[in-house]
């Protein structure tokens, strides 16, 4: 005759035990996020104007932000070049930064901590600082280009200059954090490998060149991958600071959704942009991935 | 036994605790202002006057700014938590009126002892024959301007331009220029957005044009008139007289206080920023009159409450909706906000006529024009302001800038 344990814990499988401590995760990830997504995707064939019933139109969003949508295309233009504007710029200069609060010198720790600043300021209240620095009549930068006899140039309002104003702003908010990671990275490179270098008479650059470089393209795909996905859904600046204009030269395909969900009404176009948008980060990053993969083999 | 006895009386106390609980009525409402003098009249003297009045009702009142209000109803009314009564412009009415998502306010307005006071304004809110809208106070787009910069470039500031020549002609003199540079502009105006259309509007109503066909099915203003019009206004922004931008704020000072305009169509909120910003250049601001070339005509709007057609407590939303736009309710609001008053009954108050730029505003209504009730209002006016934009930046003609505006217009009507 076996005994049955009154012991509750004893009763349970052990293999299930693990997925009792992961169950909150897995339900937050499925009501919060799996289960909207899923919503949105449905909403994407309606017509939605979310104060009467979706009404099933089929691919009907989906061919008319395709087909005839000048202004969807323009926004897909806008944020691949706001991408590759703010990213290369981000990278080149986070590295910069990353290598020099590596030195074991003075009052780095300071340095790193103003650089992380930015990161940690709100995109409004940034953008508010900007735009007074952008502002055509008394802002900074035009005072200071004015010493030099330069401008004024209309950094916000020009249709020329607005999106490329916005990626400098951009990748002033966004180096601190890059400059963290590569400096995770630079001080997880071993450092007999350098000393090997230098007693083989490698310079400096050589050294950056052949061993830093390499050693940290992990680094950089992951700052690629995530920097892809975050400048393409950009929204809090340009809401803040241009309102996707002038002459929609800044509107993105994130102000897109916006403008479509909450000016227009029109829940089922703004859910089938944002999958538009979903599809072209997710085949950026799986190239990536791939381009990436077979450099590392 | 004793324990029992103590059980029964502690839950008997609980009860009574708590009926007040159950008794008591909550009336959510979104007020569409974040200013700090708004937010402290209606927090620390309106609500608890009607608190105070009505026992039974409470009110919880949440102050939304007013760029995040649409999103934020919107989503309210998607999830069913909508607000019993809220706070919008009078183009809003049609909306959520065709979605029948607010409730018409006739039966109510009808037994209502204060309606006749309103006069006209209690239309603003009108869709379809019913009246879904209290205005709370109103603004308008008049031209407003700066006296000493009219004697200094040797204009008389008792006669500001009543038609489109004294308007160009005035911004001319006014103007300021460092090499191609306007360092002051004459008249500003405005090229994108919500401001753009309403100022664009207001000189197409001047020429005597409309924006849309009498039955509302196609768009009017690509006649010969509306191209008249936005080529006179697009001209203006010739660089000499004003640019093709709006002139930025500086900090929290309009640009008119800054000095680095003349002239601007602006409404009354501009009079409560000089006043907290730049109360010594106050004095030198002057409202003009309504501009005349065919018709004479301004624009205005009003912002009122609304009544959700998902508030549980109807009547009680009400009696708040009465006691918010009662004279004395609407008085603080209306000294705290900078606005228009709905009531006619409140036109001869002191802080009105005391205010010489107020009473200008108020006899500009004679002029008064309003957008239309119209569902699609809101993509028609993004649609005329995109097209007008195009053509202040010359990437577009007027006429071609009209004609794809009407175009896309006329699609979704």
């Amino acid at each position: 005759m076996s005994v049955r344990s009154t012991d509750p814990y004893r009763r349970l499988n052990p293999t299930a035990i693990p997925y009792l401590f992961i169950l909150p995760v897995i339900l937050f990830t499925v009501f919060f996020k799996f289960i909207p997504i899923g919503v949105s995707l449905l909403l994407s064939f309606t017509e939605y104007d979310m104060l009467s019933s979706p009404r099933w139109v089929g691919i009907a969003n989906y061919a008319y932000l395709l087909s005839d949508n000048d202004l969807f295309w323009t926004s897909l233009k806008n944020t691949a070049q706001y991408s590759l504007e703010v990213l290369p710029a981000n990278i080149a200069i986070s590295l910069l930064l990353a290598i020099l609060v590596n030195q074991e010198l003075k009052g780095v720790a300071f340095f790193r901590t103003v650089f992380y600043l930015p990161v940690v300021t709100s995109i409004i209240a940034v953008s508010m600082i900007w735009m007074w620095i952008y502002n055509y009549q008394v802002g900074l930068l035009n005072s200071i280009l004015g010493l030099f006899g330069l401008g004024p140039f209309d950094w916000l309002r020009n249709p020329k200059l607005a999106l490329h104003s916005l990626a400098i702003m951009r990748v002033w908010k966004g180096v601190g954090w890059n400059m963290v990671i590569y400096l995770a990275g630079l001080q997880g490179i071993p450092r007999y490998i350098y000393e090997a270098a230098t007693i083989d008479g490698a310079s400096a650059w050589t050294q950056f060149r052949r061993l830093t470089w390499p050693l940290l393209r992990p680094v950089t795909y992951y700052i690629i991958v995530m920097g892809l996905i975050s400048t393409f859904q950009s929204f809090g600046e340009i809401y803040a600071m241009t309102q996707g204009g002038p002459l929609d030269s800044t509107t993105t395909l994130g102000y897109l959704v916006y403008q479509q969900a909450f000016q227009y009404w029109e829940m089922g176009k703004a859910s089938a942009t944002a999958f538009i948008l979903f599809g072209v980060i997710f085949a950026l990053s799986i190239a990536q991935n791939k381009f990436v993969s077979a450099e590392m083999n | 036994m004793l324990r029992a006895r103590t059980i029964c009386c502690t839950l008997v106390l609980l009860l009574v605790l708590t009926i007040p609980a159950f008794a008591e009525t909550t009336v959510r409402i979104w007020f569409a202002d974040t200013a700090e003098p708004v937010m402290r009249v209606v927090r620390e003297s309106i609500v608890p006057e009607f608190e105070k009045a009505n026992p039974d009702i409470k009110l919880k009142v949440e102050f939304i700014p007013w760029g995040e209000l649409s999103p934020k109803l919107l989503t309210a009314f998607a999830g069913g938590v909508a607000p019993d009564v809220f706070m919008h412009g009078q183009a809003a009415t049609a909306g959520f009126a065709a979605a029948s998502q607010i409730e018409p306010l006739d039966d109510y307005i009808a037994q209502w002892s204060a309606a006749n006071d309103f006069g006209p304004t209690l239309n603003s809110g009108e869709y379809m024959g019913k009246k879904y809208l209290v205005p709370l106070y109103g603004s308008a787009n008049l031209l407003i301007y700066r006296t000493d910069f009219y004697e200094e470039a040797g204009l008389d500031p008792k006669l500001p331009p009543t038609n489109w020549e004294e308007l160009a002609s005035a911004g001319q003199k006014l103007a300021i220029k460092k090499g191609d540079r306007l360092v002051r502009e004459g008249i500003d105006l405005a090229s994108s957005g919500t401001n753009a259309q309403q100022t664009w509007t207001t000189f197409l109503w001047q020429n005597g044009g409309s924006l849309f066909s009498d039955d509302y099915a196609k768009a009017a203003f690509n006649d010969a008139k509306g191209v008249e019009t936005l080529e006179f206004y697009t001209g203006l922004m010739d660089g000499n007289i004003a640019d093709h931008q709006q002139a930025e704020a500086v900090g929290s000072l309009p640009p008119l206080a800054a000095g680095t305009v003349a002239m601007q169509f602006a409404g009354t909120e501009i009079l409560g920023n000089f006043k907290t910003y730049a109360p010594d250049k106050y004095p030198f601001v002057k409202v003009g009159v309504p501009l005349e070339q065919q018709e004479k005509a301004a624009w205005y709007s009003f912002a009122g409450l609304f009544l959700s057609r998902q508030s549980t407590n109807k009547d009680a939303a009400w009696k708040a909706i009465e006691h918010l736009t009662c004279k004395a309710s609407l008085e603080q609001i209306i000294q705290a906000v900078g606005g228009l008053p709905p009531r006619v009954s409140m036109q001869n108050a002191s802080f009105i006529q005391e205010d010489g730029n107020l009473v200008m505003f108020l006899k500009g209504m004679e002029a008064a024009r309003f957008n239309p009730n119209i569902p699609q209002w809101t993509k028609v006016r993004d649609i005329l302001a995109r097209h007008i934009e195009r053509a202040a930046f010359g990437v577009s003609t007027p006429e071609e800038a009209l004609s794809e505006a009407a175009a896309e217009v006329n699609r979704i009507l």
